[in-house]
Parts: structure tokens; C-alpha cells; sequence
């Protein structure tokens, strides 16, 4: 069976985690000069078959093959000498480095065999660039360069290792449209003239459409299928990954614009550094309306919701919830005023790991008399029957309300923060991050519940480094470039594309949003 | 379900840890030539030979299960609190200075004020790393350690200087308590007093609000993730400080037990890092109240019937030594498994990939 054009097999390969079957016999050829775009849910066993392919996991039974050999020692340092290169969704780069210092790391040229030559490093890495057309700013420090960059030194760093076959882990989940539209021209340019072969893996689906020759689908550790691209489209894949039919369907949206909920004026604050985060910021939210914040990470966002909800102090301004002034106050009594916060990061803000699902769901509702006894004697029957109740009415999955939250996958902890939060009923609703990480079947329940929050009338604040999810929800759209608001739309105003430019700050509006 | 595997692997880990730390208590006694199962032998014997050998069990569970829930309080709220031993020498002595300044008004009105005394002292003096922490984020473990010995030296210097007994036999020491203020011994010739049934009702009260009631929930919360605690609302620096105080109030007390109860004055022998060994305690016993009170027990049984080693000719240091490996093969299995955990952990994030963000 061994064609000549596959680059990588993957042979029977099943890997074993103790309760988990990650890979189910699996076999897969990646065929020399293609890309091969990888997708999947959480938990489908994507990245554990990356993991084996580059070497940092051993499977419990089958083979890889890159280039015809078989692999006979799981070691990234003997993959990557066989010319497989990776970039991490999490980039493994000194931020203190310069970008030259970064790609020669671990084959630095050297002066007398001890020192490090500085000039050699960047010339080595100017021809690179040359080679491959990736223009970077060799001696600048890694931290003083964008996202966008520091992604294309991560490639240049597998490239300089000697890598054909480059494995990219959701290499779009940081960069603005922009820096999407030339990574792929990149990704392009490499397969085309260069013969390279790149695995992309990824969950969004038009960019499977946009960039790969072929695309696999993985569900429940079992390779589901593989097709040429242009066979397929976005809704057939999302059905394939799910298991079922998906409906990426217009949501309804019902109900009327009402009065303003919050009202935030001339906002300022600092990071955690002490640096201006967010410059001068206005903004109104009224019932029945869904403001999304399309912003690049880092742009103040934040900071700007830390702030509003009370986890950050206000250098100065002024925030309202229903006309009262909270600016300063303490969470518990902004929460009080009417507000709730589905938090951007649920692991460190969102839930207690360690505490049980049941008293996550409790949390702020525990004083509520329903689930005290004389005012002070917990009812843990009462929690229990709620926390099932909710459990049920949430679909969250797990090991019931008695598991503990930090053993939840990451799609049901962020149910289960929803759950809670939506579950005060407040007029304004602050949501951040709605389904990082979340499998495509929750984004929809996901989705569907802050749309039924917003007929209902809540006034809804929605940041999200997922565009699409900002255009899908959003009734209006401001964009954040370093902390000021650089662009205010209705929804259908403007196109992806468009906004991209004011994200980036190379195009702003006069004003303010309202 | 999930608690009941915890507490399985915990009595596992425990009972190997005890198993082992006895084990290498017989390798020492063998190598200092003695018999470990007739060293072993006299221990427990001894702590059960007299009814004065059972009361002072009693009295040193006390101590170390009032300490250890001390400490325990603290850490539920996420506060370390080591500075213990410093609040429980100066309850002992504020207690101690209100019965010799007070001598003969009524016992009624004495014992409560000296109890007042004794918690206002200690809890103050707790208050200072708790409002550090929470205002300037000054680590609590540093400050309460050295503020030991503040308290010690400040103690020592009242009892040798201000406070000193008119006794001229003692160095450095209060005057002794009118007898009419001892708390009336239980079991003849031990230490044991009435202060225990008062320190059964502080353990019941520290385990209740703990376990049972909502703002022990919130406690909880508070020290397992003060961010998300913050973020529903909990005014979780109010907790801390609230909680390091009483932290500090029951360990004052416990000084007011010993003197009133055992020594009736102050001087330095009121504790002998009492406060230490019931934070190792409470260690051992992961900081679940329960576990603390039952540990402090088997503990005091080490601990007393150790001291009737000596009369066949071993040191009673060999208690100290089990202990301590007792701690150290707790801690190493407590790694061992953690580090197990975390490489399941590890995969789990792994294998559930990078899917997010």
C-alpha cells in the first residue's frame, strides 16, 4: 500500500489514556506538497495524533511513518530532524531574545565554538527570510513585535531546523483577518515553491475552506473521514465533526431597543502594570441589545470589563448599571446593581476547580434564604436539588453536580459559568470569551441562550476574540485599538475585512460609539 | 463519591506514612541498642498506665487539636498562619496578668475577663499579618513567623520585668493565680482541667461553621480561588482578616487553658512550641477539622506516653523523630501522588488539546 507521494502514515495508531481511548486506530497519509487541514472537537484527538507525529507521545499500539521510515523512537529532537516542524498555538518563544536570537536557538552559530555569533545568527536568518520570502525584523526582541510576527518567527524557526513538513496548531486563533489573509499567502508561497507539506489543525471551517487541499475530521479519537476540500463545505464538515446535523442557522432576534443599562464615560484605566489599558472610553448599552467589542487580544478589552465589573479599580470615569453610579464598588455590589459576568478566562475567574459543580453553581446565590436554615445552616438538599435542576436545564455533561468543576472539560465548565450567570436574571450581562474552546455543538446552545437573554430584554456586552462570533451576535460593533474605541457600526455595516482595519488602528472614525 | 475516593487515598497515605515513620523509629532503636517492640510497648502502655497519664493525653490533645484547628481556620480562608506559638504566649500572659492584677474579686468576673483578655491580645496581634496580607500584600507566612518572636521577647519581658512574680524562685514568671481561679483538675495528678469541656465547644463551634454552614462554604471558596470568590461578590478580605483573627483568639485561648488550667502563672513553659506541633497536626490531617481533632489525639498519645520512655532508658526525642517522618512520608507521597495527578492532568490537557482559544 505504500504510495510514493505520502510524506507522512499514520498506521493503526491508537493511543491510551487511562479512562480514554484519544486515538482509535487511526491511518492517515499526508501526501508530499498539500495541505492537510485537521479538525475536529475538543477532546477528538487532533492534537494527541500532532503530539505522536512530532514525536512527544508514544502510542499505545501502530506506527508513523515520516518519509517512508518508520519511527522506531517517540523524540521531538529525532522528528524534527527528520524534517517535521511544529508551531505551538502557545508560542515557545524568549520574549527578552531578539527575533534572530529566537529562530537559531538551539543551533546557534558560534564564534571559537564557545561564543555566540551575534551577526552570523542574523545573517543566517536575513538569507532565510530571503529563501522563503518572510520578511522579520531580526534584531528587534520578540515582545516588541506583534502577534502576527512572532507567529511567522516560530515558522521561521522550524524552517531553519531543516523542516518540509510544518505542523500548524490553530495558527489563526490570535491574528486580525489581515494576519490571517498573509499567513496563509505564506502557507501558500512554502507548499507552492518550496514542495512543503503543512498540517493545519484547526476548528474553523472557512478557513479549511480557504486554505487546505484536503481535510480530515476526527470525532471520538476516530478518524471520521477524509476528503478533498472541494468536495465538501463548511456545513457538511461542522455535521461530520458533531456527529450531526449542525444549523449554523441566522438566529432570531425579537423584542425592542430599550433604555440604556450601562453607560460607561470617560473611562480610564491602567493594566497591572500601571499602564493606560483604556484611554478615555465611552459607551452606552440598552435592554435588548447585544454590543460586541471586536478588539485584538491586548487592546484593552480587559480591562475595560475588569473595570466595569469591579475586579479592576477605575482610574477615572464613571460606569452605571440601570442609572446607579458603581463606578470603584466591589464586585458583590455591582452584582447587586443588576449585572452579571460570564468572565473571559473560567479557570482562573470562572469557577473554583477544586469545589464541586454543585457548589459552583451555587456560588452567589448561597445567601438566598431557599438554601439556608435559620440563616446560617447550609441546605445541602436544597443546593443538591438546584444544582441538578440547573445540571439538567443546562445540558452540562460530566460527572454529575457531586464532580468536581476542575475535572469538567472545558465546554462543560464554561456551560456550567453560564448556567450560573445567566441564571441571576440580571438586566445587563457581561460576557467575555463566551466558547473559547468550546466544541462546535455548544457554541450553538451557547449562542442560542445569550440570543434568548437579549429578546428577553438584557442588555448584553459581548467581547470575543472570535470575529465571527462578534458579527454573528452583535447588533452593534465597536472596535478597541490600544484602548481607545477606533470604530462604532450597526451590524451589516461592515465587513470582516473592513473592520480588521480599525482593530489594528490603520483606520478610525471621528468620534466616539454614541 | 469523589470525597469518599479522596479520603480513601488519604487514610492510605496516612496509615503507610504512620507504618513507615514506626519502622524507622525501630531502626534507630536498634542501632542505639534497644528492644523497638518493648520501646513501642512502653509507649502506649504509658500513656494509658495512670489516670494521670490519660488526663495529660487529654490536656496535650487539647492543645494540639485547639492549635491545629487554628491553624486549620486560617488556611480554609487561605491564610497560613505560623505565628501561633506568639498569640498563644501572649494570651497566656494577658490572661495570666488579670487574674494576679484582679486577685480577689469574684472568680465570675475574673475568668471571663481573663478569657477577654486573652482573645483581644492574641487576636490583635493575629490582626497585624491579616490586615499586612490583605492591604499590602505582605506574604503571611514571613510576618507571622517573625512576629513569634516579637511576641515571645515581649512576654519574656513582661514576666522578668513589669509583671514579674514577687516570688524571688522565679525568674521569669507572673505572679501565681489565687487558687479560687484555678479551673478544677479532672483526673488527679495530671494537667488536665475544666477547660476542656470549653475547648470541646470551640472544636464543635470551628467545625460547624466550617463544614456545615454557609459562610463556611464561603470560606472554602475564598481559599480555593480568591479571584472567583472576589468575582461573585464575597468580600473575601474581610474573610481573611476576620478568620486570622479568630485563628489568633483560639490560640490565645489555648495560653489562658494552660495557665488557668495546668501551670497557674505564666512563664515560658505555658508553650513549648505547642502551636508547632498542632500546625503539623493540622497538616498531617490536610486542614479538615475533623482529622485535626482525631490526630490530635493520636499524637498526644505519642507524645505523653514517649515521656514514659525514659523510665526504660530511651530518649524520649524518639517521639519527635516519628513524628517528623511521619510529616516528611506524608508530604513525599502527598507529592508523589499530586505529581501522579498532575501527569494524568498534563495528558488530559494534552489529549483535550489546543482546541482552545
Amino acid at each position: 500500500m505504500k504510495q510514493t507521494d505520502a510524506v507522512i502514515r499514520f498506521e493503526h495508531i491508537s493511543m491510551q489514556f487511562p479512562g480514554v481511548l484519544a486515538n482509535d486506530d487511526v491511518s492517515l497519509e499526508i501526501r508530499r506538497g498539500e495541505v492537510f487541514a485537521l479538525i475536529g472537537e475538543n477532546g477528538a484527538g487532533k492534537s494527541t495524533l500532532m503530539n505522536i507525529l512530532y514525536g512527544i507521545q508514544t502510542p499505545t499500539a501502530g506506527s508513523v511513518y515520516i518519509k517512508g521510515v518508520r519511527v522506531e523512537e517517540y523524540d521531538p529532537k529525532i522528528v524534527i530532524g527528520q524534517g517535521v516542524g511544529m508551531v505551538h498555538q502557545h508560542f515557545m518563544l524568549v520574549p527578552s531574545f531578539t527575533v534572530a536570537q529566537n529562530i537559531v536557538m538551539s543551533r546557534e552559530p558560534r564564534k571559537h565554538k564557545i561564543f555566540f555569533d551575534n551577526a552570523a545568527a542574523e545573517a543566517s536568518v536575513r538569507a532565510l527570510e530571503e529563501e522563503y520570502g518572510l520578511v522579520v525584523p531580526e534584531s528587534v526582541p520578540v515582545e516588541d513585535i506583534s502577534v502576527g510576527l512572532q507567529q511567522r518567527v516560530e515558522i521561521l524557526k522550524a524552517l531553519y531546523r531543516g523542516a518540509e513538513i510544518l505542523i500548524l496548531d490553530e495558527p489563526t486563533a490570535v491574528l486580525t483577518p489581515q494576519e490571517t489573509d498573509e499567513l496563509f499567502a505564506v502557507i501558500r508561497r512554502i507548499v507552492q515553491e518550496k514542495a512543503m507539506t503543512v498540517i493545519i489543525i484547526t476548528h474553523k471551517l472557512d478557513e479549511v475552506m480557504a486554505i487546505s487541499d484536503r481535510v480530515g475530521v476526527m470525532r471520538k479519537g476516530k478518524l471520521v473521514g477524509v476528503h478533498e476540500t472541494k468536495d465538501v463545505d463548511a456545513r457538511k464538515l461542522a455535521s461530520m465533526m458533531v456527529g450531526r446535523p449542525v444549523l449554523f442557522d441566522e438566529l432570531e432576534r425579537t423584542g425592542l431597543v430599550g433604555d440604556p443599562a450601562l453607560r460607561v464615560s470617560n473611562l480610564q484605566v491602567c493594566d497591572h502594570r500601571g499602564l493606560p489599558a483604556v484611554r478615555n472610553l465611552s459607551l452606552e448599552l440598552r435592554a435588548g441589545e447585544i454590543l460586541g467589542i471586536a478588539a485584538i487580544e491586548g487592546n484593552g478589552q480587559s480591562e475595560l470589563i475588569e473595570a466595569i465589573t469591579g475586579l479592576t479599580p477605575v482610574k477615572s470615569g464613571r460606569v452605571e448599571v440601570l442609572g446607579k453610579d458603581v463606578t470603584g464598588q466591589d464586585p458583590g455590589e455591582i452584582r447587586a446593581a443588576g449585572l452579571a459576568h460570564v468572565p473571559e478566562d473560567r479557570l482562573s475567574t470562572g469557577i473554583s476547580a477544586a469545589a464541586t459543580v454543585a457548589e459552583n453553581l451555587l456560588t452567589g446565590k448561597q445567601r438566598e434564604p431557599r438554601f439556608n436554615r435559620f440563616g446560617f445552616h447550609q441546605n445541602r438538599a436544597a443546593v443538591r436539588r438546584y444544582a441538578e435542576e440547573v445540571y439538567e436545564r443546562y445540558d452540562i455533561r460530566g460527572a454529575g453536580v457531586d464532580g468536581l468543576a476542575g475535572d469538567m472539560s472545558g465546554g462543560n465548565m464554561q456551560k456550567l459559568v453560564i448556567a450560573r450567570e445567566f441564571g441571576f436574571d440580571t438586566p445587563v450581562l457581561i460576557v467575555s470569551q463566551p466558547t473559547r474552546g468550546v466544541d462546535v455543538g455548544a457554541i450553538e446552545f451557547i449562542h442560542s441562550r445569550i440570543m434568548e437573554k437579549r429578546n428577553q430584554g438584557a442588555a448584553i456586552l459581548l467581547s470575543s476574540a472570535d470575529l465571527d462570533e462578534v458579527f454573528r451576535l452583535s447588533d452593534r460593533i465597536i472596535t478597541l485599538y490600544e484602548g481607545e474605541i477606533t470604530g462604532s457600526f450597526r451590524a451589516g455595516e461592515i465587513s470582516k475585512e473592513e473592520i480588521g482595519l480599525y482593530m489594528t488602528g490603520s483606520k478610525r472614525q471621528g468620534g466616539t460609539a454614541q | 463519591m469523589i470525597k469518599q475516593k479522596i479520603n480513601v487515598k488519604y487514610l492510605i497515605s496516612l496509615g503507610v506514612s504512620v507504618l513507615l515513620a514506626f519502622l524507622v523509629g525501630a531502626v534507630i532503636l536498634l542501632c542505639t541498642g534497644h528492644s523497638p517492640l518493648e520501646a513501642y510497648g512502653a509507649m502506649f502502655s504509658g500513656a494509658f498506665s495512670a489516670s494521670r497519664h490519660i488526663g495529660d493525653v487529654l490536656e496535650y490533645a487539647m492543645v494540639l487539636g485547639i492549635c491545629g484547628l487554628a491553624c486549620d481556620l486560617g488556611s480554609r480562608v487561605g491564610i497560613f498562619n505560623v505565628g501561633g506559638e506568639g498569640q498563644l504566649l501572649l494570651g497566656a500572659i494577658a490572661a495570666a496578668q488579670v487574674g494576679a492584677a484582679l486577685n480577689g474579686v469574684s472568680a465570675w468576673i475574673v475568668i471571663p475577663l481573663a478569657a477577654l483578655a486573652a482573645i483581644a491580645a492574641a487576636a490583635l496581634f493575629a490582626l497585624i499579618p491579616g490586615v499586612l496580607k490583605v492591604k499590602l500584600k505582605v506574604n503571611e507566612v514571613i510576618t507571622t513567623i517573625m512576629l513569634n518572636t516579637v511576641a515571645a521577647s515581649l512576654c519574656q519581658y513582661l514576666a522578668k520585668g513589669p509583671w514579674k512574680s514577687s516570688n524571688k524562685n522565679l525568674i521569669a514568671a507572673t505572679e501565681q493565680l489565687n487558687v479560687r481561679y484555678w479551673f478544677g483538675g479532672l483526673m488527679r495528678g495530671s494537667n488536665l482541667s475544666t477547660a476542656i469541656f470549653a475547648a470541646a465547644i470551640i472544636a464543635f463551634l470551628v467545625w460547624y461553621v466550617m463544614q456545615k454552614t454557609t459562610i463556611g462554604y464561603e470560606m472554602k471558596l475564598t481559599g480555593q480561588n480568591p479571584r472567583f470568590a472576589r468575582f461573585s461578590g464575597m468580600r473575601i478580605d474581610r474573610k481573611i482578616i476576620v478568620c486570622m483573627a479568630i485563628s489568633g483568639a483560639m490560640c490565645g485561648l489555648v495560653g489562658m487553658f494552660r495557665v488557668y488550667g495546668a501551670e497557674h502563672l505564666y512563664r515560658s513553659s505555658v508553650s513549648n512550641d505547642y502551636y508547632f506541633e498542632g500546625l503539623m497536626v493540622a497538616m498531617i490531617a490536610r486542614y479538615q477539622p475533623l482529622a485535626t481533632i482525631l490526630l490530635s489525639l493520636f499524637f498526644a498519645v505519642l507524645k505523653i506516653g514517649a515521656e514514659g520512655l525514659q523510665q526504660v532508658g530511651v530518649p524520649n526525642q524518639i517521639y519527635l523523630i516519628i513524628q517528623t517522618v511521619i510529616i516528611f512520608f506524608m508530604a513525599a507521597q502527598g507529592g508523589f501522588l499530586e505529581a501522579l495527578t498532575q501527569r494524568r492532568d498534563l495528558k488530559q490537557i494534552l489529549k483535550a488539546g489546543k482546541g482552545a482559544k
